[in-house]
């Protein structure tokens, strides 16, 4: 594949899906510079799978799967080398937070999401995102049972929760 | 309070988007980690290149050289005796082998980054191949550079019996080969131990995450398509 088609198909998968790459970034780090930090992460990842995708599934399906993937390596890698990871100019900041989308009720949902391990966050992160069993199945690679299963633990987590804490504003 | 009034708050973000991307800098980087990947793979691979070609070109003159009978006819130096020049093939295959087994390890590897995965199962076990190849790799390191060391020390004999260098001088040589061979695997040892080692045990618990079921608390999933 030539660099330009590269280029041209990667900035039309970050234009039409860049909120979901937020999404995945706010749900696995959790201050700017650990978000700055994953979503140049994500982006490259997303830059060298331009040429694997074969249009087998969905755009936004292997989007997920490329930035959930990442996020999941990237969790790793931080946690391990988490103390050299303290400096960044401000100016070189990718992502630049917008005060206006600030939402409790979404930040306190964030802090949730942050609470469960890697592999429940992605789960939650697309059943929230509206994908079918099915399609978190064939994303994560696990049975549609099993993601049922999971996800029902989730919701009925996420709810008790929700529930408990009224102080949030929800 | 409901899993929908959860969603309706998930969904408010769909409204306003969470942060605004500084896209010069994202090209940059994207541009800037593009070049350093690509410079490190050739540096890796031009490396051993000139190395392979290097040595047989040089072993292979020097056993024309002689088989045609020049080597004898050039300054002070004699032609070589069967058992130099066969300790020369011996060397030429040595280094053969070598340049080989990296050309279609490279190869091999390149043709399994191809392999398109089709969900995040696949991608683990696809990093959890890799990181044991890597560990495979590394751990037969000492195998693995037998052979240009022993091409190498066979190809200096030769040099030092046509020079008149006594063969003892060979000692020194090859005991700082040795040594450089052992502290290399030992330090490649070492490497997979605190790193590599490490990470397939995150690899695999991660895997271990995704693929083992939870106690079915309740196995009736009460939303979506699964009824």
């Amino acid at each position: 594949m030539k660099p330009t088609e590269q280029q041209r198909i990667f900035e039309e998968w970050l234009g039409l899906h860049r909120g979901l790459l937020f999404k995945v970034v706010r749900a696995y780090a959790f201050n700017s510079h650990d978000q700055d930090d994953l979503f140049q992460e994500i982006t490259t990842q997303l830059w060298n799978s331009v040429p694997r995708y074969r249009g087998d599934s969905a755009i936004t399906t292997w989007v997920y799967r490329v930035a959930l993937y990442s996020a999941i390596g990237w969790s790793r890698k931080e946690h391990r080398h988490h103390e050299n990871h303290q400096s960044i100019i401000a100016d070189d900041r990718l992502l630049l937070q917008k005060p206006s989308a600030a939402n409790p009720q979404l930040e306190w949902l964030y802090e949730q999401i942050a609470q469960f391990d890697e592999i429940d966050r992605s789960l939650t992160l697309l059943m929230l995102d509206g994908f079918s069993y099915r399609e978190i199945g064939d994303t994560m690679g696990i049975s549609q049972n099993y993601v049922g299963v999971k996800l029902n633990r989730i919701k009925k987590r996420l709810t008790e929760q929700c529930t408990k804490e009224h102080n949030h504003g929800i | 309070m409901e899993f929908e009034d959860l969603q309706v708050i998930w969904n408010s973000q769909h409204d306003e988007p969470l942060y605004g991307v500084n896209e010069d800098g994202l090209h940059n980087t994207l541009r800037n980690k593009s070049k350093q990947f690509r410079r490190v793979i050739f540096w890796q691979h031009f490396q051993t290149f000139c190395s392979c070609t290097i040595a047989i070109t040089v072993i292979t003159g020097l056993f024309l050289l002689s088989v045609f009978g020049v080597l004898g006819n050039i300054g002070s130096s004699r032609a070589l005796y069967g058992w130099e020049l066969a300790a020369l093939l011996v060397a030429l295959i040595c280094w053969l082998q070598f340049g080989l087994s990296v050309y279609l390890g490279n190869r091999q590897q390149k043709n399994r980054e191809k392999h398109e995965t089709t969900s995040l199962r696949d991608d683990l076990d696809k990093e959890i191949n890799r990181t044991k190849y890597q560990i495979n790799t590394r751990a037969q390191i000492m195998q693995g550079f037998v052979p240009p060391y022993l091409g190498s020390t066979l190809f200096v004999i030769t040099v030092f019996g046509i020079s008149g260098i006594s063969y003892w001088a060979i000692v020194p040589v090859v005991i700082v080969m040795i040594t450089a061979l052992i502290v290399e695997s030992r330090c490649q040892r070492r490497f997979v131990k605190q790193e590599i080692t490490p990470r397939l045990r995150e690899l695999e618990t991660l895997r271990e995450k995704l693929t083992t079921a939870p106690c079915p608390e309740s196995n009736s999933p009460d939303g979506n398509d699964i009824h």
